[in-house]
């Protein structure tokens, strides 16, 4: 039997228990904030502005990067249809979010409005080409999906073009 | 064989604590995101957990009796509560995820919506925590975890230059496309899901269900020198797959169905059947790691009877936690919540409360009362747990103000 050894001292304990219970309750409110998918704050300036603009072109582009490596991976037979179907209608929604939160942003001006009339197109085209793409493979033609999935090059060429100008 | 077979707590607990949820997207979004510049915070937190899991494998195989166990009876119940507060809620966080992970997983096979496996997955979770003997469980699950070894092979696949590789990861820096605080908050994630503090609960805990004793000191010396340096080499793997695969093609990782990309490009369909039975055991692992720690924890600090040796009825507490808390975690997992992203808080808030978890160890480790004078710390062990601690107590005190400056890694 081991013998019971002295408890914490209430000077250091007190404080301890207070602190963990504001841990636990800004961790708390954190999470809750935090776990929010696509959440997206106001643009007061322009500069606020671009820098969603930014943020939205490299998810965009990661989600149409995604999509043609799935249609490769699919036209090669690497993979099967659940996982395609599954993993491009995810990189679907997700564009879809994307897309809605940059339109849900008001634009603070003339120059954001030209900037969100150049990014505005190139995330409508991708979202099509990637529903093609969708569609291809959950009708079974996984592989002509890089063929479908051809014109998301383009939109990727666009989209790292826009990010080039943003500089 | 028996021997290998020994080994298969450790190799379960590092592949919860490596591959879960939390580090299969971490990894593979670091690698995507920083190519191997975060390699070096796997290596750091791998000597971490490795000397603190042998500390309370070692007091557990000594005392008979778990770490947290001591933590209540050595440093006061204040304290304890305090411990138990933090560990239980990160805890119930990473069940969520786990939960989600494994019906992402399930869903990957079949097309079905995850929303509607999570049920299933939390029955199957409770079903093997009420039913299945430990032993088995941590074979089964520890063993088919080994898996995600295919991602080693996928690198090695792709034939990389070694030296450039070795070099790369060797000299860090902060890429030009993110700045300091974003690096720093990935840093602290993958530090944070390196040392998950459920590692260790459910190490210790698990040392007592297999009736570890003073016989079994090299036992766990074995368990954790071969789980979880084998665990990290899996981290490592990850990273790097998406670091050569996904990276040159600006994709970052915000999905578990693309950190299997890199894999079904390279090794095709196999390679990608290999990748999702690995992640269904390394999720399907830590959801029970997880889902026993609550159990654990909340019982051995309020003194209950607890662990799967004893039939249900005797631990009728123990199990009814374990049991509420894979509820709690199925409702909240099927509420709509982004599941990387509790993913991803849940690992940077494992974090903030890792000196909670690591200082009771350090402190009972040392306590002769309880180790005896042949099995205190010595001199070398003492010096890098305290180094270590010191990082904790940092990295703890960096995180809340890490998510807030940079909105949650963006």
């Amino acid at each position: 039997m081991l013998p019971f050894v002295r408890p914490a001292s209430g000077v250091w304990a007190a404080p301890m228990l207070i602190r963990g219970r504001l841990a636990v309750l800004g961790a708390a409110v954190v999470l809750l904030v935090g776990c929010t998918t696509h959440r997206v704050g106001p643009a007061r300036t322009y500069d606020d502005f671009e820098r969603k603009a930014r943020t939205t072109a490299e998810d965009s582009l990661s989600a149409v990067e995604t999509v043609r490596l799935l249609a490769e991976v699919s036209a090669s037979g690497d993979a099967f249809g659940p996982y395609l179907s599954v993993s491009v209608s995810e990189q679907e929604d997700t564009l879809a979010g994307i897309e809605g939160d940059f339109a849900s942003i008001q634009p603070p001006g003339p120059r954001s409005d030209a900037l969100r009339d150049e990014l505005t197109p190139i995330l409508d085209a991708a979202s099509t080409h990637v529903a093609d793409v969708r569609v291809a493979i959950r009708r079974g033609n996984l592989r002509a999906a890089d063929s479908v999935a051809a014109p998301l090059s383009a939109d990727a060429d666009a989209l790292r073009t826009f990010l080039e100008q943003l500089g | 064989m028996k021997k290998v077979l020994g080994v298969a707590l450790g190799i379960l607990t590092a592949i919860g604590g490596f591959v879960d949820m939390g580090d299969l997207v971490a990894n593979a979004e670091t690698g995507a995101r920083f190519d191997m510049n975060l390699a070096w915070v796997v290596v750091v937190g791998v000597i971490g957990i490795v000397v603190y899991a042998e500390m309370s494998g070692r007091v557990a195989a000594l005392c008979g009796r778990p770490v947290f166990d001591l933590v209540r009876e050595r440093l006061g119940a204040r304290f304890g509560l305090a411990n138990l507060a933090a560990s239980f809620f990160i805890n119930s966080l990473t069940l969520t995820a786990e939960l989600a992970g494994v019906a992402l997983a399930l869903s990957l096979l079949t097309s079905v919506n995850y929303l509607f496996l999570i049920p299933g997955v939390a029955l199957l979770v409770w079903l093997v925590c009420w039913r299945m003997p430990f032993e088995t469980m941590e074979r089964i699950f520890g063993l088919l975890g080994l898996c995600l070894v295919v991602f080693a092979v996928a690198v090695w696949k792709i034939g990389p230059d070694w030296s450039e590789l070795l070099s790369d990861t060797a000299h860090p820096h902060v890429p030009a496309t993110d700045n300091g605080f974003t690096y720093a908050y990935y840093g602290i994630g993958l530090f944070g899901a390196a040392m998950t503090p459920y590692e260790v609960f459910f190490f210790s805990s698990g040392a007592v269900e297999d009736g570890w004793t003073a016989k079994d000191l090299g036992v766990n010396k074995a368990n954790v020198l071969i789980g979880f340096p084998l665990g990290a080499l899996l981290s490592l793997a990850i990273m790097t797959s998406a670091h050569f695969v996904l990276a040159p093609r600006d994709i970052s990782v915000d999905q578990l169905s693309q950190m299997a990309l890199p894999v079904a490009s390279v090794l095709g369909r196999v390679g990608l059947a290999v990748v999702l039975i690995g992640i269904f055991a390394a999720t399907f692992g830590a959801a029970l790691e997880t889902a026993l720690s609550a159990g654990y924890v909340m019982a051995q600090y309020f003194g209950w009877p607890w662990g799967k040796a004893h039939a249900p009825r005797e631990a009728t507490r123990f199990h009814a936690v374990v049991l509420l808390a894979i509820i709690g975690a199925a409702v909240f997992g099927m509420s709509g919540v982004d599941p990387v992203q509790v993913t991803e808080y849940s690992i940077v808030l494992s974090a903030a409360a890792l000196p909670l978890t690591y200082f009771p160890i350090l402190v009972i480790a040392n306590d002769r009362n309880y180790m005896g004078d042949e099995h205190v710390n010595g001199r070398f062990v003492n010096a890098i747990a305290s180094v270590y601690l010191v990082i904790l107590v940092l990295v703890a005190l960096a995180t809340i103000p890490l998510i807030i400056i940079t909105k949650g890694g963006q």
